[in-house]
């Protein structure tokens, strides 16, 4: 593997003839680029800035605080991806309420939460429906078996979010200056190609869907590099093995189905049109918000913390003030430190301390 | 301030919940964060709780568990486990077979190492309040090697040797916690004596430890950090096998950070390195060199990844959760 690296490495070296900055969307290539330390073997002109991939760093803080207020209202069963538990809210998170005894259990599917839902059919199950178009069809198959079978003690809080919005808002920024996207993996198996086409089309900006090894990623940031140098701009499909041009016609029927787009508060980037899912008016009485009456508050974000730029890619996480100081994995002032998938504690996990 | 889950993981909030209790306890103890003591005439000493669920899994149960895991702390410091004493919470409405189905896996391992039950204890609590079994067990041994092997022993040049692959038993447990497929997962729970006795005998062995809550990882921070010295591994090195892998990568944890029951990671000089891989083989086919202790980047675990990179290995800094996507 090493010599395929290698040969990458100069094929890298002979395109970026001058600086590029791209920008990686997906959480688990941020994991997988430091875990890989690709970083330390790039050639110098060739900088990688993290983007807003990781489901629990754009969550809002408001929403956050929305899901800790519900789950702490006692009497129910809140169900969620175990990355969300530490998430610190304006007061707590999801797993000091479990230490207070808020029946808080993690989960790995929408599927588990329903189980929950028809194991304990006395108490109301909220599943907090997070993450971009990889679960969103999972939550919408739940919320149709649960149609289904009649379930009255199970309800989403969805919070999820689509990716294709987000990334035109980065590429329509001034401040941001992204010559390339290496495009998410998994959410690519949902989507396909064709979402993306408007960002080598409109924007110039090149654009590769890889996969998650790191041989995936080296061939990726070639692709890249040399879009950017023949100025051939398009969306490059280099996963083949897990991603058809047209998507998953199945999963994208499923969100079709059940969600209604709507817009969506991103952490660090603000308010998106059309960049979230809420359920549609026919589901309505599996939907959260509605059943528990709950709004979602404007809350700032906390004094000093930088998720926004981050997530932006306009600063590295070492750039921020807080970062390593007051803001550690085990006393996280913003989700990028919080999410196992989160740039910030990718970074302090695998990056920050000079060897 | 409450207890969380994270002070349980193994990793950094644990070390700092025992440093704040041994702050209590200031002169009366003793000032090395082994996982056993050796206090006078050469006796080791250790103590360990033990809570998994489920109780019963592919490879060992808790009562084989218990056993293993407190003479391995003994038998990682060269210390050879002699007696046991074993109590037993036990929670209202465990089927009794499912206590003895536990003891007599217990008693089995006790038997292959030769060590006595000299004491025990039961207590049953309320329906609720415990979860099943929980079994705490203290082994007391004998030392046998020259100078007790130790984190002070270790020195730059030393060279690492993980005896078997690792992460089995974090692997398994977390497949059957997260209701994954497990055909290929099996944990490696087993008494690390039989490896470690031959080794007493090569002077150049320095220090040892069985990897188990936090993984590898989790140990070779500690030594890093305890001893001022730097640690580097290489990735290729590290054994593994494909299920844990995988598993790994389906619930995107770090590998290194896998619990292991019948695993350890031994430093050794050089020197005889081939003397302690010769006596390993026999018994652990799979044991390997993985890296080096170095004097560079004191305090700081390096790990060299497969296509060349570079990257820190930390301890994981509270419950492993899986990943969303």
């Amino acid at each position: 593997m090493k010599d395929k690296i290698e040969l990458l490495r100069r094929a890298l070296t002979f395109f970026a003839k001058r600086p590029m900055t791209f920008m990686e969307v997906c959480g688990t290539h941020t994991v997988a680029i430091y875990r890989s330390g690709i970083r330390s073997l790039l050639p110098p002109g060739i900088s990688l800035v993290s983007g807003p991939g990781c489901p629990v760093c754009v969550t809002d803080q408001g929403e956050i605080d929305a899901a800790i207020k519900l789950a702490g209202k006692g009497d129910l069963i809140f169900a969620t991806y175990g990355d969300m538990l530490r998430v610190p809210g304006t007061k707590g998170s999801l797993q000091s309420l479990r230490a207070h005894g808020a029946d808080v259990r993690v989960v790995r599917s929408a599927d588990e939460a329903l189980s929950l839902a028809l194991k304990n059919p006395a108490k109301e199950v909220v599943f907090l429906g997070v993450g971009f178009e990889t679960t969103a069809p999972s939550t919408a198959a739940v919320v149709i078996e649960a149609m289904d079978r009649g379930v009255e003690n199970f309800s989403v809080l969805s919070f999820h979010k689509l990716v294709p919005p987000a990334l035109r808002l980065l590429a329509e920024s001034e401040e941001l200056q992204v010559d390339g996207f290496l495009l998410p993996g998994h959410v690519s198996v949902v989507l396909g190609s064709e979402p993306y086409q408007f960002l080598p089309r409109d924007f110039d900006i090149a654009c590769a869907i890889v996969g998650f090894e790191p041989l995936d990623i080296m061939e990726g940031l070639v692709e890249l590099a040399r879009q950017v140098s023949e100025s051939d701009f398009k969306v490059s499909l280099l996963y083949a093995r897990a991603v058809r041009p047209e998507g998953n016609a199945k999963a994208q029927g499923l969100m079709k189905e059940v969600f209604d787009k709507c817009d969506s508060k991103w952490r660090g980037l603000g308010p998106i049109e059309r960049s979230g899912l809420k359920l549609k008016s026919d589901f309505a009485r599996f939907d959260a918000l509605l059943k528990f009456d709950l709004k979602i508050e404007d809350v700032p974000l906390p004094q000093g913390c930088k998720c926004g730029e981050v997530l932006m890619g306009k600063i590295t996480p070492k750039e921020c003030p807080l970062f390593s100081k007051q803001c550690r994995p085990d006393a996280p002032i913003g989700p990028c430190m919080v999410s196992s998938e989160g740039s910030c504690a990718a970074c302090y996990k695998y990056d920050y301390r000079v060897m | 301030m409450f207890i969380e889950i994270k002070h349980g993981s193994g990793g950094r909030p644990t070390q700092e919940l025992i440093k704040e209790i041994l702050g209590i306890y200031r002169d009366q103890s003793v000032n090395d964060l082994e996982d056993c003591a050796l206090i006078e005439n050469g006796i080791g000493v250790t103590i360990d709780g033990f809570t998994v669920s489920p109780r019963f899994f592919p490879g060992g149960d808790i009562g084989k568990l218990a056993i293993c895991g407190s003479t391995n702390d003994l038998a990682v410091r060269g210390v050879k486990p002699n007696y046991v004493a074993v109590s037993f919470l036990i929670e209202e409405g465990l089927p009794k077979e499912e206590l003895f189905r536990a003891v007599d896996s217990a008693y089995r391992v006790s038997r292959e190492l030769d060590v006595k039950f000299i004491a025990g204890d039961t207590k049953v609590l309320p329906k609720g309040q415990a979860d099943g079994i929980y079994i705490t067990c203290c082994a007391l041994g004998q030392s046998v090697t020259d100078r007790p092997w130790g984190v002070n022993e270790l020195s730059p040049g030393d060279v690492l040797v993980a005896t078997g692959p690792i992460g089995q038993h974090g692997a398994l447990i977390a497949a059957l916690r997260y209701g994954l497929d497990v055909d290929k997962l099996e944990s490696d729970c087993a008494p690390l004596w039989p490896l470690m006795e031959p080794l007493t005998k090569i002077p150049g062995v320095k220090c040892a430890r069985d990897c188990t809550r936090g993984g590898l990882g989790t140990v070779l921070c500690e030594w890093a950090e305890s001893a001022s010295l730097g640690i580097e591994i290489e990735e290729d090195l590290v054994p593994l096998t494909q299920a844990v892998i995988s598993l790994a990568d389906v619930l995107g944890f770090d590998v290194l950070h896998l619990a292991c029951e019948g695993t350890a990671v031994i430093a050794v000089d050089p020197d005889c390195l081939r003397e302690v891989l010769s006596s390993l083989k026999e018994k652990a086919p799979l044991c390997a060199v993985i890296g080096k202790v170095t004097d560079e980047h004191p305090g700081i675990v390096g790990l060299k990844t497969s296509i060349g990179g570079m990257r820190v290995v930390d301890m994981p800094l509270g419950e492993m959760v899986p990943r969303i996507c």
